[in-house]
């Protein structure tokens, strides 16, 4: 989440008023970054990695005299604010820089906490970009263990911040939170969840009230019940009131918001209450950071579904493994006209996407962007197009903006209306910032000297700092593969929306297919001053110049197969007609032409490890580790339901997983074996170089 | 006596040639494989009547040999120098300012070469790359001598062993050269390959201008021999990873390249009595790879390979 802006904001219908107003603006604002920034070169690689934290209140079961404890035994803790102020107001770490924005010394490199919409969540990011220096990449594990221990530090003895992208019993009836608050406030009017679950900030309450208020009634967030052998079937979610009657919207589910064989929750903070590793990069001028943008939107669907973490629903084992659908239907604010139930009457479109979705188009120049990849049905408003356009946009581009700018926008503060800064960029980012796309093309903010970046989003948050590290890692090396091979990763962006709607099934890492492109390679170009470079296909000849490459031909059809997330990952196997390199071993070969040095290739191989054997299927993926704890738990009846007990007990393993990893069940199948870090004592091997954590003797728990 | 100069041009857009397979183990098949695509393509380049093929390399690789064109059409002489393809000069340098790269080179000095030319082969291999890049200066140049590596799965034996190969004396006589070029800021630091914690110490005893480098390809990285890590920590020197072989281009490889077989660029006669192409003895004498890196992004922009070799006709 970017700054807090403070003011006050406008309810929908005055908002709606509002709406072109902000757009217009908007528009503005983006031309004079766009004039400005346009030119901007030769931006070294910088790059961030966001962690984001759920804060969980954890006691371990306790009774006095028989008696149980009248305190829950885990629930989310509301806190955010007080644990950021006293981030905020450790003066010794301020000292040495870090703590909340506002109150960062220059230069620190202390990691930073920020607010997210949940009130029962954190967010952490570096205090300064990594580079490419190879150092850099060996820190960023030993930086997310910083920000957990400081994020600790400055919690209650009996709160953790845990990495699960969603809290299990997050809307299960009874007590989730810490302090606890009833359902069914006039922000959020929900069945399942208090208002107090968001963040207080105005911002936050009024995002859920406006979606809620522009949609016409409240989200319908509907996630497949896991079928286990003693569920119910048809299983109908036991957990709704069918009989509440305090706000219209609780007619929603006497309307069927609540079908059968579907978990119902009816927020936004089922959606924006997830966690996600979320990885921004600096190109090197906008060129580089629109081709970024393209190939690694082919990437999503992959990532996705190799960083599964999300088999659990408001305390019942759900059919899918990620949290991606889930967050975009939380934040649907599309009408029934938009979304074609009724006919068009007063909206302007029928928009087949939530705006928090896969990317709808590519933006790259790159002479191998055919027509056919792009979607031809692209909603785009055409006025904002054109006006783009006569700012001097060129079409593509100016695309990209005219279909963000369909959108609304939600949150509008009055006092923001009453002048145009075209030295800012806010009516802008209102936009922007509230089209969630799974990559996100960022100009240059107004008033610094950052360049064009790309936002890589669609990773799941893993359980521990070594995977989170594994997957950014990863991701900063494939994009550096990307640029030195000139790799073209292209396919219909329809099939990239294919693949999204594939990673979420069960175990998509091990059984689903995905379009992918079978040859990345680029294609040879001629030499300019040889017979065939300079003789153009009608015969004639022409000035020796640098030829760019063919424009590619054949069907668009030949150019992608399905393949396996192993094979997209480990390379084709000799069985397979596809023969695609993969991933890793891309990555390897850049690598190889790297000055790497003993100690990084050897972290950097224990990454890839990770991410190697999770796509073999001989690791398990989190969501397929958690599922597997709750099925073989013994207070699991197979029925789906994740009852209290199962609940306190998951989250004791995710508590333990970073100091006490031995104590957790299938540790090994989910990260491998424990093995001594490397590079501190060379004469321990480390043959599978997995887990840079040591097992001690149990005795020691 | 001929020189060849056979040269891979630009390798990172080179496709699947250079793409390492899973599990492979150190190898010459970047060298190899790139050199042949780089022939294949200035065939296709320079003889106009395969235009219409250019752009599938595939498709003209399985046809059959004689529709191959003659090697003076995409080949150079200039004087005792044959340039295997033909370079194309205009064309060499790199996109941005010399100074925001980082530029390695490494000279593998090949078993059957002369050690007393080492001297002018090591100025004959920085003079080519930094032609071909467009800069004055290296920031890293590593040597490769022959005869040496880590074999074995138990990392300490493999730096036993390694203390017994190659030739302290020759590699040592070798190194002024490099001096040299440090002396003269040619080259910003110097690089040794596959030496082990015994020969290293050895040779950091009697050299003016140390390595700050050692290349090594141990099987497991994480697995580096403890004496190596100890002594490279305590005389400040990088342990690099690489996966080269040190025999990167053995003479029969070469004549298979080069030769009329299938998949070599006619340009050598297979036997001695040959009727067409060149004939005699072929002797690979060194082996360059270059490898140019925009620094603060860590993109590679261009590596390329030159490999030279004495024909005695």
């Amino acid at each position: 989440m970017g700054l807090l802006a403070l003011g006050t904001p406008l309810d929908w219908p005055e908002a709606k008023q509002s709406a072109d107003h902000v757009r217009e603006w908007g528009i503005k604002q983006l031309l004079a970054v766009w004039n400005r920034a346009k030119g901007k070169e030769r931006d070294a690689l910088l790059w961030g990695d966001e962690v984001e934290y759920l804060v969980v209140k954890y006691v371990e079961s306790k009774k006095v005299d028989g008696q149980p404890s009248i305190e829950p035994e885990v629930t989310l803790s509301l806190r955010q604010a007080d644990i950021l102020r006293a981030l905020a107001h450790d003066e010794e770490l301020c000292h040495v820089g870090g703590c909340v924005p506002d109150l960062q010394a220059e230069g620190g490199s202390l990691p930073i906490f920020h607010p997210e919409f949940g009130r029962f969540m954190l967010e952490a990011t570096p205090g300064k970009p990594w580079g490419i220096g190879f150092r850099d990449l060996l820190d960023v594990e030993a930086n997310m263990k910083l920000r957990r221990k400081i994020a600790k530090d400055h919690m209650n003895a009996d709160e953790f911040p845990i990495t699960l992208t969603t809290y299990p019993h997050l809307g299960n009836p009874g007590i989730f939170t810490s302090p606890y608050y009833p359902p069914s406030g006039p922000k959020l009017r929900s069945q399942f969840v208090p208002d107090e679950i968001a963040n207080p900030h105005i911002r936050f309450p009024t995002l859920a009230a406006n979606i809620r208020s522009r949609r016409g009634r409240k989200v319908q967030v509907n996630v497949p019940v896991f079928k286990d052998k003693e569920t119910p079937w048809p299983w109908k979610d036991p957990t709704v009131n069918y009989d509440l009657h305090n706000w219209p919207e609780d007619d929603d589910v006497r309307n069927g918001a609540a079908p059968d064989n579907f978990i119902h929750m009816d927020a936004m903070a089922f959606g924006m209450g997830s966690c996600c590793l979320q990885i921004t990069f600096q190109a090197k001028n906008i060129t580089e950071g629109r081709r970024m943008y393209d190939q690694l939107s082919p990437l999503g669907p992959v990532l996705l579904a190799l960083t599964a973490a999300t088999p659990i629903y408001k305390g019942f084992l759900a059919d899918t493994d990620v949290r991606w659908n889930q967050i975009s239907a939380a934040v649907d604010d599309r009408t029934p006209e938009e979304l074609g139930e009724e006919p068009l009457k007063n909206n302007r479109w029928r928009i087949p996407k939530s705006r928090y979705a896969s990317n709808s188009t590519y933006i790259s120049d790159d002479p191998r962007l055919r027509k056919e990849y792009l979607d031809p049905n692209l909603i785009v408003d055409a006025d904002v197009k054109q006006r783009l356009m006569d700012g001097g946009m060129d079409s593509l581009l100016a695309s990209h903006f005219a279909h963000l700018f369909i959108r609304d926008p939600i949150v509008i503060f009055a006092e923001d209306l009453q002048e145009l800064d075209l030295t800012k960029s806010d009516h802008f980012e209102n936009l922007q910032s509230t089209n969630w796309q799974h990559i996100r093309f960022k100009p240059p903010p107004t008033g610094s000297d950052i360049g064009w970046r790309v936002e890589f989003r669609p990773m799941e948050i893993q359980v521990t700092d070594f995977e989170n590290a594994a997957f950014s890692v990863f991701i900063v090396l494939i994009t550096r593969a990307i640029l030195s091979f000139d790799l073209n990763f292209y396919v219909p962006i329809s099939k990239t929306d294919e693949n999204m709607e594939t990673a979420h099934k069960r175990d998509a890492v091990l059984n689903e297919k995905f379009s992918f492109r079978k040859n990345p390679f680029p294609t040879r170009q001629p030499r300019p001053y040889s017979a065939n470079g300079i003789i153009t296909p009608t015969g004639t000849t022409t000035p020796a110049v640098l030829s760019r490459p063919p424009s590619p031909t054949g069907p668009v059809e030949d150019e992608y197969a399905l393949m396996g997330i192993n094979e997209i990952m480990n390379g084709s196997k000799s069985d397979s007609p596809n023969n695609f390199p993969g991933l890793i071993p891309l990555v390897e070969s850049y690598l190889d032409s790297m000055n790497v040095d003993v100690e990084t290739r050897c972290e950097i191989g224990a990454y890839l490890a990770l991410i190697r054997k999770r796509a073999d299927g001989s690791l398990w993926t989190a969501s397929k580790w958690i599922r597997n704890f709750v099925q073989t738990h013994p207070g699991y009846k197979h029925d789906s339901v994740v009852n209290d007990k199962i609940n306190h007990d998951l989250i004791g393993a995710v508590i333990d997983i970073e100091e006490r990893r031995w104590l957790v069940r299938d540790v090994d199948k989910f990260l491998g074996k424990g093995v001594a870090p490397c590079r501190d004592d060379p004469e321990v091997p480390c043959k599978d170089g997995i887990m840079a954590l040591a097992t001690p003797a149990p005795s020691s728990a | 006596m001929t020189r060849l100069i056979l040269s891979t041009s630009n390798i990172m857009t080179g496709g699947p040639s250079i793409i390492r397979k899973p599990g492979a183990d150190r190898s010459n098949l970047e060298l190899t494989n790139s050199l042949r695509s780089n022939f294949l393509a200035a065939q296709q380049d320079y003889s106009p009547s395969s235009g219409s093929k250019a752009n599938s390399p595939t498709a003209y690789e399985k046809e059959d040999s004689p529709r191959r064109p003659s090697p003076s059409l995409w080949t150079t002489r200039e004087s005792s120098d044959f340039y295997i393809p033909t370079i194309d000069w205009s064309m060499s340098g790199l996109a941005e300012e010399p100074s925001q790269y980082d530029i390695t080179v490494k000279i593998f000095y090949l078993p059957g070469a002369d050690i007393k030319d080492r001297e002018q082969h090591t100025k004959d291999a920085v003079n080519l790359v930094l032609k071909e890049l467009g800069v004055g200066t290296i920031d890293l140049l590593i040597v490769s001598f022959p005869g040496m590596s880590f074999e074995g799965d138990c990392e300490w034996e493999a730096d036993k062993k390694n203390s017994t190969q190659g030739n302290d004396e020759e590699e040592i006589a070798s190194w002024p050269v490099l001096e040299e070029f440090y002396d003269h800021g040619i080259v910003r630091r110097l690089g040794l390959a596959e030496y082990g914690s015994e020969k290293l110490s050895r040779f950091l005893n009697r050299v003016r201008i140390r390595p700050e480098v050692d290349q090594v390809n141990v099987k497991d990285c994480c697995n580096v021999p403890p004496p190596l890590l100890k002594l490279a920590k305590l005389e400040k020197i990088a342990l690099f990873v690489h996966n080269d072989c040190t025999n990167i281009l053995p003479s029969g490889t070469l004549r298979e390249l080069l030769g009329t077989g299938t998949r070599g660029a006619g340009v050598l006669s297979e036997s001695k009595r040959g009727c067409n192409g060149l004939q005699g003895d072929l002797k690979p004498e060194w082996v360059v790879k270059y490898t140019a890196v925009v620094r603060d992004r860590g993109v590679i922009e261009n590596k390329g390979y030159f490999a030279v070799a004495e024909l005695e006709e």
